[in-house]
Formats: C-alpha cells, sequence, structure tokens
C-alpha cells in the first residue's frame, strides 16, 4: 500500500509547494529564484522531449529559445502590438526550423544531428547580431510600462510566477501523456535502438521530427515567458550557447527521458547558479561555467541517467534491505 | 591583385584547418565519435605556444613542439579517463562528454588569461615578404606551409606505415582487429594522442600569424565540423583539401560581404552540405 | 506464393555478397537457409527484411514490390525479423518491449497492452521484468515476443536458437512450432543441424553468395556441393557405378 500511495503523495506535496511558495517567500529575491527556477525547468522539460526521451541530444536548442523571445518583441516594436500577440509566431518559425534542420539530419547517425544543432545555432546568432531589423547586437526592447494588463508588463513577480508555473503544468501534462501513449513507447523505443525499433514498423524518422517540433515549440514559450518578463532580447540572451547549455545540464543532471527529472535538475543547479553567482562575485559567471562544464562531464561519465536514476538505483536495494529484514 | 591576395591568405589559413580537422576526422572514423572540444585543443595549442616561448624562450620550434607534446599527452588522459567509458554507452552521454569538456576548457582558458586577445611576441617570422607582387606575413606563410606538409604526412603515416595500418584496422573492425593481436584500446589511445596534438601544432602555427583569445575555440571547433562534412568523415586527405577551400571560401565571403559574414557562409555550407550531400567530397556517410 | 525473391545481388564495392539467389516461399512453409560463415545469408536476410537495398533483383511480398522499401515498410506490410545479436530495449520491461511491436496494428494503449500481454505469455516470459535483467535465452525469447506482436505473415528468424542449451533450444523448437501453428510463415537462418532437420520441410544451401542447393532436408545433406562446400572436397561421396 504504502509503495503505492508514496508517488502519489510526492505529486501532491511538490503541486502543493510549488503553488504556495511565493506565498511563503514573499520577499523580492526568493520570488526572482522561484521565477528563474521555473523558467529553467520549462526550458529543460522541453528540451527533455527530444533530448532525453528519444535520445536525438540538441546543444543548440537557443535556437528556438531565441526565435520565441524576438518574435513578440518583434511584434511590439514594428507594429506597436502586445508581445503576447507574437509568441504563436515564435512557435511556428520554431516549428518550421525544426523541420528544416530535422528532415536532412535524421536520416543520418545521431552526431550529424547534434552538430548542426549548434552550427545552426551560432548562425543564427552571428546572423542576427548583424540584422537592423531585429536590432542587431544592440536587441530589442518591450514596453516599459504596460498600456493594459495585456501588455504583461508586472510589477511584482507574482503573477508571473503563477503563468509561469501554469505553463509549466501544462507542458508536464502533455509529456506525460504521451509518455503513456504510443508516441511516448515509439520515443523510447528509437533512443534505445533505432535499427531494432525500424524493424517493428516505428516510423523513426516522422517520430522524432514530431519530437523535435513539439520540443522546439515549446522551447520557443519558454523564450517568449523569458522575454515577457525581462523585457529585453539580444543576440546573446536569446541564441547565446550558454542557453542551450543550462538546458541540456537541467535536464541531464535531474534525469534526461524522465517526466521530473528537468524540475529535480532545476532544483539542484538554480539555487546553486545563484550561490556561485554571488559567491563568485565578479568573475562568477566564469567560473560558474567551468563548474557547468564540470558537472557535465561528470554527469557523462558516470551517471549518464542523471539524479533520478542514481536514486532509483539506490532506493531498490534500501527497501529490500529494509523488507527482508 | 588584391584578390590574388585575399586568396593566398585565405589557402594558407585553410591549410591550418586542414591540420588540425585531420585530427577531428581521424577520430571519427576511429571510432565513430565526435569530438566537441576539438577547438578548444587548437585554442590551448595557442596558449601552450604562448607560455612556452615566455617561460622557455626560444624559436617557433620550441613552442611548436611544446605544443604538441603537451597536447598529446592531453588527448591521451582524455581518452583513458572519459571517451573510453563514454564511448560505448548512451548517445547522451557521449556528446555532453566532450561538450562539458570543451565548456570546462573554454571557461577555464577565459578565467587564466582573461578574454583579451593576445599573440605571440616577435620572433624570426615577423614581418613581410614580397613574392611576385603580393605582400604576405612571412609568420602565415611558414604557418601554411608547415601545415601542409604535417597534414600530408599525418595521410602517410595512416596509409603507408605499419602503425597506420593498425589505426586503420581498428578504425574497418574492431573485433577483427583484435583477433589479429592489435590492441584497439592502444590504437584508440594513439589516435587520441594523434588528434590532440595535431590541433595543439595547428593551433602553434596560428598563433605565430594571427591573434587570439579562448573565443577562437567555439569557432574553431565548427571550422572543423565544416571542414570534416565537406571532406568527408574518416578521410585526412579530404580534410586537405576541404580545409583549403573552406579557408578559401572563408577569405572571399570577408572581402565580398564584410568579416561579419564570413563565418556565416562557412556554416551556412554546412547546414547545405548536410542537406545535399553529407558525405562530403571523399568520404562514407 | 507469400515472397517471390528473384535474381536478388548485393555488392558492397567490388565484393558481391549475394550473386543472385532466388527464394520462393509459400504460405505455411518453413523454410531454412543454411551455409558456411561468410555465404551471404545474413546480407540475403538483411535484403529481405528491407535494412540492406540489394543491388539487383526483385523482393515481391504478398504482390506488393518492397525491394526498396526500409524496413519499416516491410513490418507494416507483414513482414517481421529477429537480429542475430538480440537487441532488446534495455531500460524497458518485458511488456513495454513488446507493447512497442503491438504498436503497430493497435494504435491504442489499452489494446495494445491486452496483445502484448497474450504474446508475453506465449512466450513464457514474464511481464514486468527489466529487458536488462534477462539472460541470454530470454532475450531471444523477447525478440521474437516483440516481433510477434507486430502480427506477421512472415517470420524472418535469424540464429534465433544459437547458444541455447540443449533444453532450452527444445524449447525454442516447440516456440517456433507454436508460431508456426498460429498460421505464421517462417524462414530460418540456422547453424544447428538439429534445429534445421527437425523444423524445415525445405532448405536452401548458401556458398559464396549463391544458392547452391535446395530441397528436402534429407536431399541437401546428400548433396556434394553442399558436403564440398562444409567439408570440402575431399569428402565427397565417392560415386556409385
Amino acid at each position: 500500500m504504502k509503495n503505492i500511495l508514496s508517488p502519489r503523495l510526492g505529486l501532491i506535496i511538490l503541486t502543493a509547494g510549488l503553488l504556495l511558495y511565493p506565498l511563503a517567500f514573499t520577499g523580492a529575491f526568493y520570488r526572482d529564484i522561484g521565477v528563474t527556477f521555473l523558467l529553467a525547468a520549462i526550458s529543460a522539460s522541453a528540451w527533455n522531449i527530444v533530448g532525453g526521451y528519444a535520445g536525438q541530444v540538441s546543444v543548440g536548442h537557443c535556437m528556438f529559445f531565441g526565435l520565441g523571445a524576438y518574435a513578440p518583441l518583434l511584434f511590439y516594436n514594428l507594429w506597436g502590438w502586445p508581445p503576447l500577440a507574437g509568441v504563436p509566431a515564435g512557435v511556428v518559425l520554431a516549428v518550421a526550423l525544426a523541420i528544416v534542420i530535422g528532415m536532412p539530419t535524421f536520416r543520418l547517425t545521431g552526431h550529424y544531428f547534434s552538430m548542426a544543432t549548434i552550427a545552426v545555432a551560432e548562425l543564427i546568432r552571428i546572423f542576427t547580431g548583424t540584422w537592423t531589423f531585429v536590432g542587431a547586437a544592440i536587441g530589442l526592447q518591450g514596453p516599459a510600462t504596460g498600456r493594459g494588463w495585456w501588455d504583461l508588463t508586472f510589477r511584482g513577480e507574482l503573477p508571473y510566477y503563477y503563468i509561469f508555473l501554469a505553463v509549466l503544468g501544462v507542458l508536464l501534462a502533455v509529456t506525460a501523456a504521451l509518455e503513456r501513449r504510443r508516441f511516448g513507447f515509439y520515443l523510447r523505443a528509437i533512443k534505445a535502438s533505432e535499427r531494432a525499433a525500424r524493424s517493428l514498423g516505428v516510423p523513426v524518422r516522422e517520430t522524432k521530427l514530431q519530437a523535435l517540433a513539439l520540443s522546439a515549440a515549446f522551447t520557443a514559450v519558454a523564450g517568449s515567458l523569458y522575454v515577457v518578463k525581462t523585457g529585453f532580447i539580444d543576440p546573446d540572451s536569446g541564441f547565446g550557447i550558454l542557453v542551450s547549455v543550462q538546458m541540456v545540464i537541467v535536464a541531464a543532471l535531474g534525469g534526461a527521458g524522465t517526466l521530473f527529472g528537468p524540475l529535480i535538475g532545476a532544483l539542484i543547479l538554480i539555487p546553486l547558479q545563484t550561490t556561485t553567482n554571488s559567491l563568485f562575485g565578479g568573475g562568477g559567471s566564469g567560473l560558474t561555467y567551468i563548474l557547468y562544464g564540470g558537472i557535465i562531464v561528470i554527469i557523462a561519465r558516470f551517471e549518464p541517467g542523471g539524479v533520478l536514476d542514481l536514486w532509483h538505483r539506490a532506493v531498490p536495494q534500501r527497501w529490500r534491505r529494509a523488507h527482508a529484514a | 591583385m588584391v584578390m590574388v591576395q585575399v586568396i593566398v591568405g585565405g589557402l594558407l589559413l585553410g591549410a591550418i584547418y586542414a591540420l588540425f580537422s585531420s585530427g577531428l576526422t581521424l577520430i571519427w572514423g576511429m571510432m565513430n565519435f565526435i569530438n566537441f572540444a576539438h577547438g578548444e585543443f587548437v585554442m590551448l595549442g595557442m596558449y601552450v605556444a604562448l607560455l612556452a616561448v615566455t617561460w622557455l624562450g626560444g624559436g617557433p620550434a620550441v613552442f611548436g613542439i611544446a605544443a604538441a607534446v603537451a597536447l598529446c599527452a592531453l588527448g591521451v588522459v582524455i581518452y583513458f579517463s572519459l571517451i573510453r567509458h563514454v564511448a560505448r554507452g548512451p548517445m547522451l552521454a557521449q556528446i555532453l562528454s566532450t561538450f562539458g569538456l570543451a565548456l570546462l576548457l573554454r571557461y577555464s582558458a577565459f578565467y587564466i588569461f582573461s578574454a583579451n586577445f593576445v599573440s605571440l611576441p616577435q620572433s624570426s617570422l615577423s614581418g613581410t615578404i614580397n613574392l611576385a607582387g603580393i605582400y604576405l606575413p612571412v609568420a602565415q606563410l611558414v604557418a601554411g606551409a608547415v601545415a601542409i606538409f604535417l597534414t600530408m604526412s599525418l595521410h602517410m603515416l595512416l596509409t603507408r606505415t605499419t602503425i597506420g595500418s593498425k589505426l586503420l584496422a581498428v578504425a574497418e573492425d574492431r573485433t577483427a582487429a583484435m583477433l589479429m593481436g592489435i590492441r584497439p584500446d592502444r590504437m584508440q589511445a594513439l589516435a587520441w594522442g594523434l588528434s590532440a596534438g595535431a590541433a595543439g601544432i595547428a593551433g602553434a602555427l596560428m598563433a605565430t600569424a594571427y591573434p587570439w583569445s579562448p573565443s577562437v575555440g567555439e569557432t574553431f571547433g565548427l571550422i572543423a565540423f565544416v571542414v570534416v562534412a565537406l571532406g568527408g568523415f574518416g578521410s585526412v586527405l579530404g580534410s586537405l583539401y576541404a580545409g583549403l577551400i573552406i579557408g578559401l571560401i572563408q577569405a572571399v565571403s570577408a572581402f565580398w560581404l564584410g568579416a561579419i559574414y564570413k563565418d556565416i557562409v562557412v556554416y551556412g555550407l554546412f547546414v547545405a552540405l548536410l542537406w545535399f550531400r553529407p558525405q562530403g567530397l571523399m568520404g562514407k556517410a | 506464393m507469400l515472397l517471390e525473391a528473384t535474381g536478388v545481388s548485393k555488392a558492397f564495392g567490388a565484393f558481391r555478397a549475394v550473386a543472385g539467389a532466388d527464394l520462393l516461399v509459400e504460405e505455411g512453409e518453413i523454410v531454412g537457409l543454411i551455409g558456411p560463415n561468410g555465404a551471404g545469408k545474413s546480407t540475403f536476410f538483411n535484403c529481405l527484411a528491407g535494412e540492406t537495398a540489394p543491388t539487383t533483383g526483385r523482393i515481391v511480398f504478398r504482390g506488393e514490390d518492397v525491394t526498396h522499401a526500409p524496413p519499416e515498410r516491410h513490418a507494416r506490410a507483414g513482414i517481421g525479423r529477429t537480429f542475430q545479436v538480440p537487441t532488446a530495449f534495455e531500460d524497458m520491461t518485458v511488456l513495454n518491449n513488446v507493447m512497442v511491436g503491438a504498436f503497430l496494428r493497435h494504435p491504442h494503449r489499452n489494446d495494445a497492452r491486452e496483445h502484448a500481454r497474450r504474446i508475453v505469455e506465449l512466450t513464457g516470459l514474464r511481464s514486468d521484468q527489466n529487458a536488462r535483467s534477462l539472460g541470454t535465452p530470454g532475450r531471444k525469447r523477447l525478440e521474437i515476443a516483440r516481433v510477434l506482436a507486430t502480427d506477421p505473415k512472415l517470420l524472418l528468424l535469424d540464429e534465433s536458437l544459437a547458444g541455447l542449451t540443449p533444453t532450452e533450444m527444445q524449447e525454442a523448437i516447440a516456440l517456433v512450432r507454436r508460431i508456426h501453428a498460429m498460421g505464421i510463415t517462417i524462414v530460418i537462418v540456422e547453424h544447428i543441424m538439429e534445429v534445421i532437420m527437425t523444423l524445415t520441410r525445405r532448405l536452401l544451401v548458401f556458398n559464396q553468395g549463391r544458392v547452391i542447393a535446395s530441397g528436402s532436408p534429407d536431399e541437401v545433406v546428400r548433396d556434394d556441393a553442399v558436403i564440398e562446400a562444409y567439408l570440402g572436397r575431399a569428402h565427397r561421396r565417392p560415386r556409385e557405378n
């Protein structure tokens, strides 16, 4: 009985915790971390669909993030529309880009896809830095003060927190639903062995494309959320490699290919990042990324399944020992 | 006339691209593995050269050898401590391993050396030379020539020597090679040493002629991808041709479109290759 | 005629792995493919399964030309295959492994699960066991269970009975018979003579990319060309006067 209740109970506690967090911690600092955490969890969960479940490791996912970030501000700067109106455009662009990248590379081995993602992301980043239409190196700004609620320029963190939380909820619900269906099984089969999957009739290329498109769409939404909150975007914050790195490390640390892995990864990494940034002061960002690099290498070498995998391997033994006595 | 200068300059730089890219293609051919930190190996070669000049003095030969030895050792160490374990595992671990390594090396370099661009102090290679009406920095000329020589040497090593055929045997069929008494582990470690060494020397060569900072690793890594994709994964000779071509394209793009666009053209070429001819000029897909 | 493979050749550069092989299989047969190592059986098999495209020749299955079709299409058409080295989906349970196959004809999860459960029972495996913890015989059985779940009309078994103890082999032979009784046509590549002799009614012998003999098992083992291929010229039986 206890085993059946535990995951359910855990989920309830988690949801309650997330919902109540900003009400319990009312300081701007804590709420800001909360929002950063949610954004990291959303991006990583989006990456997780194609990188974790399907095993197609994208190291240039920032390209989708950046598209989702630039589109809303572009709509605002060109036509004065509320940034929200640009969100669907960002999603459409991201999906289109996903298809353009996926179609040629998914018929080759996995390395080609990974290389392509990093090359295309860099290409877009450099190009955006030269294109005055989108602000070149300076970037774009959003509305300083809102003209109405639809501009989503809130003074405090609270509204952002709950909007982000809602999006995370939707993303996780969608992922959970897909995990249970044929699509989810096919993704995992592809990750385990494409050759075997093909022989069983799995449409490998189409499935990968669908996963990438879905992942791209949600990543674009994450980019839009980011820009709605910060009100600013430039080539580095949108298309920089560090954006991609954070998605990957958060998902891999917690457990790529699991539903809650990215969430757990964010739970560990965001407070860690905030601490190191303040500890190391000015050179903070440099040292933080040395740390990230080191963590990624350690995960790859010792624990590719992340924290969750480590937990699942440790727990059954403890359970068995406890119940054998 | 200016055009000829641009072309020659591009080819000379392309020769260096060819040298370090041949290291990447060797690893791919050997073990179907992509080293995302290869650009950082080149970058480290440049800094080793700088340190060698500062601490040891001496000319290009000294720091060239220093870079080669240091990076060769690094390559072997990385193989035994990291690559060997992830090479037969899940794709995520494989890709993350060198990707994380790249970050580690890059930001460590930023931390230790700062983000400022540096260059080697004046040496015997300074100055320009007038070759049939075009002016070329001596350093660039020497660097390019040495790079071509070394790339060809690597090709010869692989195709004409015993150790080379052992390397190729492991690349072809690991199990069969084992049955013939070849130790795949040792061969792969050797390949990593050669690969990193090539990158290191290329870096040292480049340092004689061009300024750099830790940020160049990322760019070189991507250029290596493009060269290897164009030349064919696994083909050192292909890397030679492709490297020269890419250097040329880059120089001409910079000249016609502006310096900012030269990388865009090269990366765009990469994407086009993936779409239309992933096996490149001379390799198997 | 369920399967018509005619004039199939496969060349890798200058090396011809398969040189003009024919295979005609009627519905309900159990056909064996034997031959020394490197004779081209596996390559031919891969052509039948769609993993390799033949250089020349035609492969027609139930009237559909699948010569250059990818493995996915072969599976959908009703051709299933196992792999010489079992490739289980390591991180999934036995049931989930089989469900991947079941999803081909049963897109909805509950149907797929029911179908998979039945197949798992048929093959004597345990649903909730992790694939990773299976030994070789279990993995081979999982290979078969998984492809069975795709409801194939033709099953290509690639040395699925190698490396088993005598007891395990008897169980495996019984399983293959059960599968055949379900109405599935079987083509089996095997080295183990006992399996071939007891299971198959018709045999093809490969050597150096060519079919050098075909017929009933009894006929084939007496065939001079076959004996020569396996044992060398010296062992040919002396001619009766």
